[in-house]
């Protein structure tokens, strides 16, 4: 766009025949610079997402600065193997399947499961063949999806906050058993 | 500023630093106040070059996109550079281990700030991972042809994880090394692999010192390069599938009931 193009010098028979041709680019179909695409419903990227990142990125930075100024993180006594800590628990994100070991065996709750959930998510784009991407078009999708999602918090929440000594149901105001 | 007579010292220092010859060795193009040079800023400088020139106005907002892919690669970085300044002062021994963290925490400038923001971006990392996959989905822009980048997608989120997991065994405290045990006692029910699997993770019959050092390695190299490879894929796919998505387009039977809507977002 900056480079001033010169004027081609007037190319003889022998020159035209021997031109070589460079490749400038490819404008692939499916690429954003697509011609068809209306010019009025994109911004430039300097400044208007560079500002949101920018202040977003900020924000983050302050949030994680304060709170880790206000909350010191956490270390018990020194690692003991002939200690247990009643109840033991697992890390935050993965209590939600500590949670479900209570109920089923460890093959069904601790591998297969989660192994499951991580397979149906990755394979997800290519078995929600539904070409449309609006809600009202996306009703199981998005029903089965939420209800997936709020068993997961719920079982999480329970790990985390209702579950004690024995892992035995405990209210949260009778004592917390949670470590981040 | 017309005139060269009102130019302060500074508007004069400042344009020759601009015009001077190393200045414009590294930037290539003038203030991007003009589309031109907002072009070239984009396009000439390596770190902004991951994003397009323009972008969809749509797509942009921050009430569709909420940042969560971006503050994810921030907390990325941060948790980075945080982890570099800890590994100075940490050594992956269980004699010692535990003695590196009261240490840092006490005597080492910032240290005990640096810890707690390693500790508390990385749970804040599971969070905006986590709320990022679940925002895409509900916009379903994980749709052709955007499928393979939410199975990338799919990956960092396995990785992220794994990583805030191997790194919460290093304090070796009575919560690391028993949320440890916890996690990987699941292992030997792996079908088909069963203790084999227990071995390669734990490096022996218990958490000691062998899963200390594998999680370290895991923790501090394979891991953060796993997912830089992995982010590079992600970022590169973004704009090679056209893209942020933009909000979903209205419902077949909202336009045929002759909704007026622009058909903003909507790339075929």
């Amino acid at each position: 766009m900056s480079i001033e193009q010169k004027e081609p010098e007037v190319q003889t028979q022998t020159a035209a025949t021997q031109r070589r041709y460079r490749t400038l680019a490819v404008v692939r179909q499916e690429a954003i610079t697509r011609i068809e695409k209306p010019l009025e419903d994109s911004v430039f990227v300097w400044p208007h997402l560079l500002v949101r990142e920018f202040f977003s990125a900020t924000i983050v930075m302050v949030m994680v600065t304060l709170l880790s100024i206000a909350i010191n993180a956490p270390l018990r006594a020194p690692a003991n193997v002939n200690v247990t800590p009643n109840p033991a628990k697992a890390p935050w994100y993965f209590l939600g399947l500590q949670e479900l070991l209570h109920y089923f065996p460890p093959t069904t709750a601790g591998v297969i499961g989660p192994g499951l959930v991580l397979v149906a998510l990755a394979v997800l784009p290519y078995v929600d063949r539904n070409p449309s991407r609006a809600y009202a078009d996306r009703k199981i999708a998005i029903v089965t999806f939420t209800m997936f999602v709020i068993f997961w918090a719920v079982i999480t929440l329970a790990g985390s906050f209702f579950r004690g000594p024995g892992w035995l149901w405990v209210w949260p105001w009778q004592g917390l058993y949670f470590d981040l | 500023m017309s005139s060269t007579a009102n130019k302060s010292l500074l508007d004069v220092a400042t344009q020759k630093l601009v015009e001077s010859q190393v200045w414009r060795s590294i930037f290539r193009h003038g203030y991007p106040d003009t589309p031109l040079n907002q072009s070239l800023v984009m396009m000439g400088n390596v770190f902004l070059h991951l994003h397009p020139v323009k972008v969809s106005r749509q797509a942009m907002k921050v009430t569709y996109s909420w940042c969560l892919g971006g503050i994810s690669f921030f907390l990325f970085l941060l948790l980075t550079v945080t982890g570099v300044f800890l590994m100075f002062y940490y050594i992956p021994s269980t004699d010692v281990a535990y003695q590196n963290i009261t240490q840092l925490s006490s005597a080492v400038s910032f240290g005990n700030l640096v810890r707690n923001m390693h500790r508390w971006a990385a749970h804040l990392m599971v969070v905006s991972v986590t709320l990022h996959m679940i925002r895409v989905f509900y916009h379903g822009a994980y749709k052709p042809p955007r499928e393979f980048n939410w199975v990338v997608g799919v990956g960092l989120f396995f990785v992220t994880l794994f990583l805030s997991f191997t790194g919460y065994l290093l304090p070796w405290d009575q919560i690391a090394i028993w949320a440890i045990t916890v996690g990987t006692n699941l292992a030997p029910y792996t079908p088909l692999l069963g203790d084999t699997a227990y071995k390669i993770l734990v490096g022996g019959g218990a958490v000691a010192q062998p899963t200390l050092i594998r999680f370290y390695v895991a923790h501090v190299i394979l891991l953060p390069l796993a997912a830089a490879l992995l982010m590079a894929v992600h970022f590169w796919r973004i704009r090679k599938d056209g893209g942020e998505a933009g909000p979903p387009p209205p419902a077949r039977r909202e336009l045929e009931a002759g909704v007026e809507r622009p058909m903003v977002g909507v790339t075929r």
